[in-house]
């Protein structure tokens, strides 16, 4: 029977474009999308950036040593053109007018400071909502001082080498695959809890809400089927789309690696393929099962209570943002899976996910995490029972 | 004859929270629909339940249909108890409102198969009621069409044919043709006098009295969740006051409204 009324909710909720929209079509679209756009943007910016001449205000007698070497300064360093200035007062006014970038100051007395060995006191005049033009600035001017330095040692007669009392020679030990686990590893599951969460939500406010406000759960209620039964039956299609929703979103993210090429290097490619195994894929979905009926057995109760569709999304919409926001632990690298976090649901999911992907699994601490899920679950299920099993919640 | 509803003491009270209690201007906690109901019908009868708004016509027939629990007294349906077995009661009910309560992204087709599996209605015996069925409403060219599409007339006749795939011994109607064009109410008349000519029981509620008159053998009267008359339509006839059945019906709830002030 619970079969019967899951494919019929099934086919119901399928013909539904509303729903199919938020199951299949966007999450599949979103991340070729998203990743094209912003890898489009980001490419220009860069490619914009690098192109663009920068005018510099030179604030100096124009007639020291200083001078000479931002003139000389090689192109590979960015296009740039320099434009004398009398005061910094007309510096400032040219970098907020935009008709120059970045100000140098250069006091009169370089030859001095040069002399006597000294650090010549540069003012650097920029805008720091104008990115990238700070790193300009030190960009030239570090090439300078690091000419001027090498000099002085050698005018000193001092090896370099000497200079330096501690050689520091790391070694990373996490493998590529542990740092994308853990440094980007937070993406995954974020994607798949925000979709499953949008997946859930039309089909349960539908199968729900819908059935009340169009009047046709008073006669599935006159039916002999347990109400249990019913439930069980309509959840399933809930839990259905969300994990649909996720799967779709995560074909999506795979398609624009592997179709799109949003990912050009061949080593961060390899990795990924090397996580993506059928194991793990297994293991991610036994992760993500509870919490889809977590958020299926939120809504569901919600979604029984509210005498209208309106009613119902006006609740559950915002509760998106309390759900979906813990799960962006995983972008902080610092935090991870411990007897605590491992209690907090969503989070408890999303650091396990983390673990893994870089495949750094402590064992107990997943099953405890999974454990948690899944206690946090049944008691939403029971909790859906009961507020469907609820006269005053069935019918307006 | 056994009666194939028997009604003894029947009681519904809702709680009200704080807005609803503001919104009746009440302070009690409880609101009492159906207060001590007792009536039994026949099969072969038709048994109209009539009341104004609010009298609590639709929740005593949604404690028959058995959606409502009732808080005291018994229902039985074909000698079922319907509260403590609720389950098995049902599969002898088939139960109609105005609003045809049906799938609208389902066909006709794919909806009554829905109900028949539902109600354990074994393949064949599902597939030949179902033929049966859509000949005599005259289903066959729209049956593979989305029920959301279809007439007001059409979705009716689905909902006619939904009712009655189980083949019910108790028909439950509930305002039927509320909100019905005459055509298409016309349906739902004919589909109650055929349940009284099969020797189904029909109980309706309703509170157009012209629809009684037309229909009914027996009559319940009921206000504010009381009874004030419960007896066969010839009765109900024979002791008139007014000039006619609609009078007769205002008197009585109007004699009730009196006593209670």
């Amino acid at each position: 029977m619970i079969w019967t009324i899951f494919k019929k909710e099934l086919k119901d909720t399928l013909r539904d474009r509303r729903t199919v929209m938020m199951m299949i079509v966007i999450p599949t679209l979103i991340f070729p999308i998203i990743l094209n756009v912003f890898v489009g943007i980001s490419a220009g910016f860069e490619k914009e950036a690098a192109e663009k001449k920068v005018k510099i205000g030179l604030c100096s007698t124009q007639t020291s040593r200083l001078e000479q070497e931002l003139m000389q300064l090689p192109k590979e360093l960015g296009k740039k053109q320099f434009i004398p200035m009398s005061d910094t007062t007309k510096v400032m006014e040219a970098i907020h007018s935009d008709s120059i970038q970045i100000g140098l100051y250069i006091p009169a007395n370089v030859k001095e400071y040069l002399a006597k060995k000294e650090a010549i006191p540069v003012v650097i005049y920029y805008d720091a909502t104008e990115m990238g033009m700070k790193e300009r600035a030190e960009t030239y001017l570090n090439y300078i001082s690091e000419k001027l330095r090498k000099e002085r040692l050698i005018e000193l007669k001092i090896d370099e080498r000497k200079l330096i009392p501690i050689s520091m020679n790391y070694r990373n030990v996490a493998s590529d695959k542990e740092m994308i686990g853990k440094l980007a590893g937070g993406i995954l599951p974020y994607i798949f809890i925000a979709f499953g969460f949008l997946g859930c939500m039309y089909p349960a406010i539908d199968l729900f809400t819908g059935e009340k406000e169009r009047g046709t759960i008073e006669t599935l209620l006159t039916t002999p089927v347990a109400r249990w039964k019913l439930l069980v039956g309509k959840m399933g299609v809930v839990i259905l789309s969300g994990l649909t929703a996720s799967t779709f979103s995560i074909l999506g993210l795979f398609f624009s690696i592997e179709v799109l090429h949003v990912v050009e290097s061949k080593e961060l490619l390899d990795i990924i393929h090397g996580i993506l195994t059928p194991g793990f894929i297994a293991l991610l979905y036994c992760l993500l099962f509870p919490l889809i009926v977590f958020f299926a057995g939120i809504m569901i109760p919600i979604a029984v209570r509210a005498k209208s569709f309106k009613e119902a999304q006006s609740i559950i919409s915002p509760l998106n943002i309390l759900i979906v926001l813990p799960a962006m632990v995983g972008f902080f690298p610092g935090v991870e899976l411990n007897t605590i976090t491992a209690l907090i649901p969503v989070v408890n999911i999303v650091l396990a996910t983390k673990e893994l992907i870089a495949g750094t699994l402590e064992w107990p601490l997943i099953l405890l995490a999974f454990a948690t899920m899944c206690a946090l679950a049944t008691l939403m299920v029971v909790i859906s029972y009961r507020k469907f099993g609820d006269e005053k919640n069935v019918v307006n | 004859m056994n009666p194939m509803i028997r009604v003894e003491h029947l009681t519904k009270t809702f709680s009200l929270n704080s807005r609803q209690r503001k919104e009746l201007g009440t302070t009690d906690t409880t609101v009492t629909a159906v207060d001590n109901l007792s009536f039994s019908c026949e099969p072969g009868r038709v048994h109209a339940l009539l009341g104004p708004n609010g009298a609590g016509k639709t929740t005593t027939l949604r404690m028959l249909s058995t959606i409502f629990q009732p808080t005291s007294g018994t229902i039985l349906i074909d000698g079922i108890d319907a509260v403590k077995d609720s389950q098995e009661a049902r599969r002898h009910i088939g139960f109609l409102t105005g609003s045809a309560g049906l799938y609208a992204r389902l066909t006709p087709n794919e909806l009554i198969e829905y109900f028949g599996k539902l109600y354990d209605v074994p393949k064949e015996i599902l597939l030949e009621r179902k033929e049966k069925l859509f000949s005599l409403l005259d289903m066959h060219d729209f049956q593979n069409k989305r029920i959301g599409k279809l007439s007001t007339g059409m979705k009716q006749k689905v909902s006619i044919c939904r009712t009655m795939i189980h083949d019910p011994q108790v028909v439950i109607f509930d305002e039927p043709t509320s909100g019905l064009d005459v055509i298409t109410a016309e349906n739902i008349i004919h589909l109650i006098n055929d349940c009284k000519s099969q020797g189904k029981t029909v109980i309706f509620s309703s509170h157009i009295m012209s629809e009684v008159d037309l229909l009914c053998d027996d009559i319940s009267i009921i206000y504010q969740g009381k009874l004030l008359f419960n007896d066969t339509m010839d009765a109900f006839r024979n002791q008139m006051q007014a000039p006619n059945l609609t009078s007769e019906f205002i008197r009585i709830v109007q004699q009730s409204k009196n006593v209670a002030l």
